[in-house]
């Protein structure tokens, strides 16, 4: 493994065990991070959450991550499962906001 | 209607399917509830006129059906993926014969399942069923008069399910074309409902199910229990504690790709590829594989299938790769008519 993988892996581990943590803390999800599969669907079937853990989640990005979300219908399509809200936490880390 | 065109209906307006494959089966008596509990994977919190998406395992926690439970009034049933009629009944008999046994009846012999998908499948169920069907939530079903209509899907767009006789659903197709031909309603097969099931990260029992793997590699943990038993459910635990050491991943390739092709890494093997298909909507080949769990990451640009002398490169990605016109769509708003009045964002995501 190159060194720029594994830093991208950490990097992306380090990430998704936020995630993991904020879904069960802040949502009560009740599952361990374990059991949270990178690529769960959060609304709906999934995780099931719904618009009201939605509002929270984005307070969580604005506060942990300095994302700021206007669009809701796009934030939506962005945070379809746990991997997809990795990749735009990633985003915005690299300087690349895809919401704003 | 080949495969692309519609895959592509199924995306932009709406299909009708006959979902034969779909088994449909009725579980009665005082002790439903309590067998049900003793072989489907999720916990059963399920209100009368609510759908719950599980699964059936064998002892191994390898994927024996993919189920909807629904709850309907005093009884219970089952609409099920994968196994056949007749197998799919054994296995209820089989591990709910040890105590106080319900009572099970496949209804395939008069019944049949017509599916209505796509970004529209709502209006053409408000045409045909009435207009207070639009409001129909998610993974919930109403009885019709002659029937069960139910919303779920795996195709990532509205989806709904009407389950009758024969005849009822044969007079249903003939009317889905006629009242749906102002929708452009479409014929899809089996291979077009896999085709959007892949494209939007929907479980396909038919391929990835097919793997001697549990629901931690298919990323399915969210529709099992991990707070009762149930058939398969130590063997789960096992497997949970062991680790995984493999994961089902999203792929996008720079060719063509088939099952069993090997997915490689520099010069060494890490996966294989479970499903795959040319996405019409993507206008790219997209595949499943079961990747060594040290690589199971998106974003990572550097694996490659190698056939024929030609190497073909594959990156790893975060599913769903469709950005679902049902997702922007308000059945108060927008209708099939009017859809050329509104801008929605690029189907094939950003």
């Amino acid at each position: 493994m190159t060194p720029e993988l594994k830093r991208q892996i950490e990097q992306r581990e380090e990430v998704l065990a936020k995630v993991r943590r904020m879904l069960i803390d802040k949502l009560h999800v009740e599952r361990t991070p374990e059991e949270l599969d990178p690529d769960t669907p959060i609304f709906g079937s999934g995780l099931g959450l719904d618009s009201i853990d939605h509002v929270e989640l984005v307070l969580f990005l604005e506060r942990d991550f300095g994302i700021r979300e206007t669009s809701v219908t796009e934030g939506r399509a962005a945070m379809r499962t746990i991997n997809l809200l990795v990749d735009l936490i990633l985003a915005a880390q690299e300087g690349n906001v895809v919401l704003e | 209607m080949s495969l692309n065109d519609a895959v592509l209906a199924l995306r932009n307006s709406v299909t009708i399917s006959r979902l034969d494959h779909v088994h449909y089966l009725r579980v009665r008596g005082e002790a439903a509830y309590d067998a049900l509990d003793r072989v489907c994977t999720p916990d059963l919190y399920v209100r009368d006129g609510q759908l719950l998406h599980g699964l059936l395992l064998d002892e191994d926690a390898h994927v024996f059906a993919d189920i909807y439970l629904g709850c309907d009034d005093e009884e219970f049933f089952l609409l099920a993926e994968g196994p056949s009629a007749p197998a799919l009944t054994d296995y209820l008999r089989r591990h709910t014969s040890d105590r106080d046994p319900p009572e099970i009846e496949e209804m395939g012999a008069n019944h049949k399942v017509l599916g209505v998908d796509g970004p529209y499948a709502w209006e053409l169920l408000g045409l045909i069923l009435g207009q207070e069907t639009i409001g129909l939530p998610y993974l919930t079903f109403f009885h019709t008069d002659t029937g069960i209509c139910y919303r779920a899907g795996k195709t990532g767009e509205y989806g709904y399910g009407i389950i009758a006789a024969p005849d009822v659903i044969d007079g249903l197709w003939s009317r889905c074309l006629e009242v749906g031909s102002q929708l452009d309603v479409t014929e899809a097969g089996q291979d077009a409902l896999d085709q959007c099931a892949l494209e939007n990260w929907f479980f396909n029992i038919r391929r990835e199910g097919r793997e001697t793997v549990t629901p931690i590699e298919l990323q399915l943990q969210w529709r099992v229990s991990s707070r009762k038993d149930y058939v398969g459910s130590h063997a789960l635990a096992r497997r949970r504690e062991e680790g995984p050491k493999q994961r089902l991943t999203a792929f996008v390739g720079g060719g063509p790709l088939k099952i069993g092709d090997t997915i490689g890494l520099e010069s060494t093997s890490v996966g294989r590829i479970v499903n795959a298909g040319f996405s019409t909507t993507y206008d790219k080949w997209i595949a499943l594989g079961l990747l060594d769990i040290a690589w199971a990451y998106p974003g990572i640009d550097v694996f490659h299938v190698d056939r024929d002398d030609r190497s073909i490169p594959l990156c790893s990605v975060s599913p769903p790769v469709i950005n679902n016109r049902s997702l922007y769509l308000n059945p108060q708003i927008h209708s099939f008519s009017t859809r050329h009045e509104f801008e929605f964002p690029n189907l094939a995501g950003a």
